[in-house]
């Protein structure tokens, strides 16, 4: 069974470096961004991979947008509030399967320039469509996120 | 020396303070500047000099490989260190002649090596009155292809333990595997050779670091083990000097 994307490298490197610079100043933000961090790894590196409902992926979401935004404090404005409505029956997708769009867009952004960056995410025909935006709206895009529903495991 | 100058520069200002902070507390750093970017680096590139530049590969504008490139053209460059998210993105940190890499988040131990690397090329150009060659020291770091797969990897180079002449390549044998290079093994004698490289053989560099034993044959030859078991033949004309560099 294929997974989603693979967990980068250089994102959970850069993640553990911010924690380590939290650690003196503000020791329970580092902690968290560790929490954090072990949540979101338990949820990628699992043995057995296996499809999840949309609401779990969509939690993984948001725990990675707080893991960017322990790295570029301020530079990220979110707002996951309006793809819930894609969960409804219950369906299933891959781990990863809408977050490794979304990372990828995002890391696009944050590399092309050092300003803020606004992403909403709404539901959107049998996806997502994710919308970024530079500041005060400038550079504003729109991506479509499609996904395959996967039959939930035999028992 | 009186310590180090060094300017960290970073687009990730959480993984820009935790540099700051580690090098700030090393005795062999007497001042830390930061940059939040390659063109706020070269401005303070303009105001002031630097023993070293802490560089991260990744970065909007201006990335850090460039602004290595840009350093070049300088009289007396400062030494780059580049630290990076992910090992891959480091090989071209090599073609830009960098003395060294970290991967965030770097240890305090490993950080201090690359300092230590740093106050020795820092020396040494000094002694040389402001030439400006490169110190002839072995990098500490080299990119090879991975026989088995696509792109290539970072080995550091005390890891090796021996290279085999193979044509045009040299095959490199380190306790993670093999690869390959394409280089003549002189060539890599002379480049490795302040790392304890040796040459035992026509077809055989050999890092001393790993050997354990010096045997020596009926005919005037010798055999060199190594402590993976691995066994070299050492050509006779090579058997005195390996023995007094060995003292065995």
């Amino acid at each position: 069974m294929g997974a989603g994307a693979p967990v980068s490298a250089h994102f959970v490197n850069n993640v553990l470096a911010a924690a380590a610079s939290y650690i003196e100043d503000d020791p329970d933000h580092a902690r968290d961004i560790l929490a954090e961090l072990g949540q979101f790894l338990s949820f990628r590196l699992r043995e057995t991979p296996a499809p999840v409902p949309i609401s779990q992926e969509l939690a993984h979401v948001a725990n990675y947008l707080r893991l960017q935004q322990a790295r570029f404090p301020d530079r990220i404005q979110s707002d996951l509030s309006h793809g819930a409505g894609a969960g409804a029956g219950g369906r299933m997708v891959e781990p990863g399967s809408v977050q490794g769009p979304i990372a990828e867009a995002l890391s696009r952004r944050l590399g092309e320039s050092a300003g803020p960056v606004g992403l909403v995410l709404r539901a959107a025909g049998d996806g997502f469509e994710l919308e970024l935006s530079g500041q005060d709206g400038a550079g504003r895009e729109r991506l479509g996120i499609g996904l395959t529903t996967v039959e939930g495991m035999l028992s | 020396m009186s310590g180090l100058v060094v300017l960290a520069v970073d687009d990730e200002p959480r993984a820009l303070a935790d540099v700051q902070r580690i090098l700030a507390a090393s005795p062999r750093v007497a001042r830390v500047d930061t940059a939040g970017g390659g063109r706020d680096a070269l401005l303070r590139l303009g105001e002031g000099s630097y023993d070293a530049l802490l560089l991260d590969v990744r970065m909007p504008e201006i990335e850090g490989i460039e602004l290595a490139r840009l350093l070049r053209r300088f009289d007396d460059p400062p030494e780059v260190v580049f630290l990076t998210g992910h090992a891959d993105a480091a090989v071209e940190a090599f073609e830009v002649q960098a003395l060294d890499f970290l991967v965030k988040p770097v240890t305090r131990d490993r950080l201090d090596s690359a300092l230590e690397r740093i106050e020795v090329a820092r020396a040494r150009r000094g002694l040389r009155g402001g030439e400006h060659a490169a110190p002839r020291t072995a990098p500490e770091v080299v990119a090879l292809d991975n026989p088995e797969g696509p792109g290539k990897r970072l080995v550091r180079l005390e890891t090796i333990t021996y290279v085999d002449a193979d044509g045009d390549y040299a095959r490199i044998h380190t306790a993670d595997g093999q690869f390959v290079l394409r280089a003549p093994l002189g060539q890599l004698e002379e480049d490795w050779g302040p790392a304890s490289f040796v040459r035992v053989h026509r077809a055989h560099l050999v890092n001393l670091t790993h050997a354990v034993e010096l045997r020596s044959q009926p005919n005037g030859t010798a055999v060199l083990a190594l402590h993976d078991g691995t066994e070299l033949p050492v050509a006779r004309r090579t058997v005195a000097a390996l023995r007094r560099r060995l003292k065995a």
